[in-house]
């Protein structure tokens, strides 16, 4: 990077001075302020085209959500506080979903008794979801969230409201992870035996 | 990481130019590295918007026709089963479109499933429509990416007007029209 140009201005010349205005610093001072000065922007300019992620934030508003369940009781999210808690935005008619899914049902028996919990929210109607659970033997809660659990899913970082969209909050209530697309098993495994 | 563009041979300069030279080497190798890092969360596939990755449009074809098209982008497809005309205000009515035959998947949940790729023009027939009068095209489509995410259903409209009978087809109108570069 830039420390070998420095290096090499220093060498050879005698007085490596650069003079900006009048303002007069050392030449390595003005290449290594430039670099930092460069890299700020950089990070800035690529955080504000790629909308940071939620990952390290605060889970609160995603334990705030209360949505009904399969048999209409609303369920808050925060119930599952302290556990390892992946929550899948899903719906029956995105086929990459339904793919996924069995997956973490298979994952859900695994590690449940270690403090797995996986709560599915699904963008979709009931009864379609009701007929896919028990398709596939869903052993986890799905509730049913409707277009505004796009939105919610918007909050946490699916700027482009796709699915699937899964978000992995850890014991302590920080989001470890968001994924838009598939969550594959060996990925899912390294994410979730790091944090029971 | 490239080195500093310096040239060894050539005679160096005193002051200023070197400095302004490594220090441009250095903004161009820190501005890389930033890009090069944000690169790596995005691990994710650069994804279209579903306006961007269907993109529709519609033109009158004559008093009786407006013909609706989609400009799926590659990578993506569109659900035959999901597509649906309809006009805002309920006025002018719509005849029954004949929508053109998709591509065949087999879907483990929904069946044989038909699927459009490409280019999908739509003849819609307008009934009982007069001169002049507007015609705000409404689609509702769903569609997917191959990489492996869903759109949820989406809604997209064009405003057009009826032509007079005898007059040639409309301009093609895009619901979202291209705008400048950053939009």
């Amino acid at each position: 990077m830039s420390a070998p140009a420095s290096d090499r201005v220093g060498e050879r010349s005698l007085s490596p001075q650069a003079t900006w205005g009048g303002l007069s610093l050392p030449r390595w001072a003005a290449v290594a302020l430039a670099g930092v000065i460069a890299l700020a922007v950089g990070v800035w300019v690529a955080r504000g085209t790629l909308e940071p992620s939620r990952v390290g934030q605060d889970a609160t508003a995603l334990y705030g959500v209360a949505l009904p369940d399969l048999d209409g009781r609303e369920q808050r999210l925060d119930q599952w506080r302290g556990k390892v808690l992946v929550v899948n935005f899903w719906a029956t008619w995105c086929a990459p979903c339904r793919e996924e899914m069995p997956q973490f049902v298979k994952t859900q028996t695994a590690l449940g008794g270690k403090g797995l919990q996986f709560v599915g929210i699904a963008v979709d109607q009931g009864d379609k979801i009701k007929q896919f659970a028990s398709e596939i033997g869903l052993n986890y809660p799905s509730l049913v969230g409707g277009m505004g659990a796009m939105e919610l899913s918007k909050t946490l970082g699916n700027d482009l409201m796709a699915l699937p969209f899964t978000v992995i909050v850890g014991r302590d209530g920080r989001i470890v992870h968001t994924q838009l697309g598939q969550l594959k098993q060996a990925q899912l495994d390294s994410i979730v035996g790091k944090l029971l | 990481m490239d080195r500093p563009p310096i040239s060894p041979g050539s005679p160096r300069k005193r002051g200023r130019p070197d400095a302004l030279r490594a220090a441009a080497a250095g903004l161009l190798c820190a501005v890389a590295l930033a890009a090069a890092a944000a690169g790596v969360p995005g691990l994710e596939p650069k994804l279209l918007p579903p306006e961007q990755a269907f993109r529709f449009s519609a033109r009158t074809l004559d008093p009786g026709t407006v013909e609706a098209r989609f400009d799926v982008a590659d990578g993506y497809y569109l659900y035959r089963d999901k597509l649906r005309f309809s006009v805002a205000g309920g006025a002018p009515a719509l005849g029954v479109a004949a929508l053109p035959a998709g591509k065949r998947k087999h879907d483990e949940f929904f069946g044989d499933v038909e699927t459009y790729r490409g280019v999908v023009v739509v003849r819609v027939p307008v009934v009982d429509a007069r001169a002049g009068q507007p015609l705000v095209l409404v689609a509702d489509s769903q569609g997917c990416a191959d990489a492996g995410v869903c759109y949820p259903p989406n809604q997209q409209q064009v405003r057009l007007a009826v032509p007079a009978a005898g007059a040639a087809a409309g301009p093609l109108v895009e619901a979202h029209p291209r705008k400048g570069l950053f939009n």
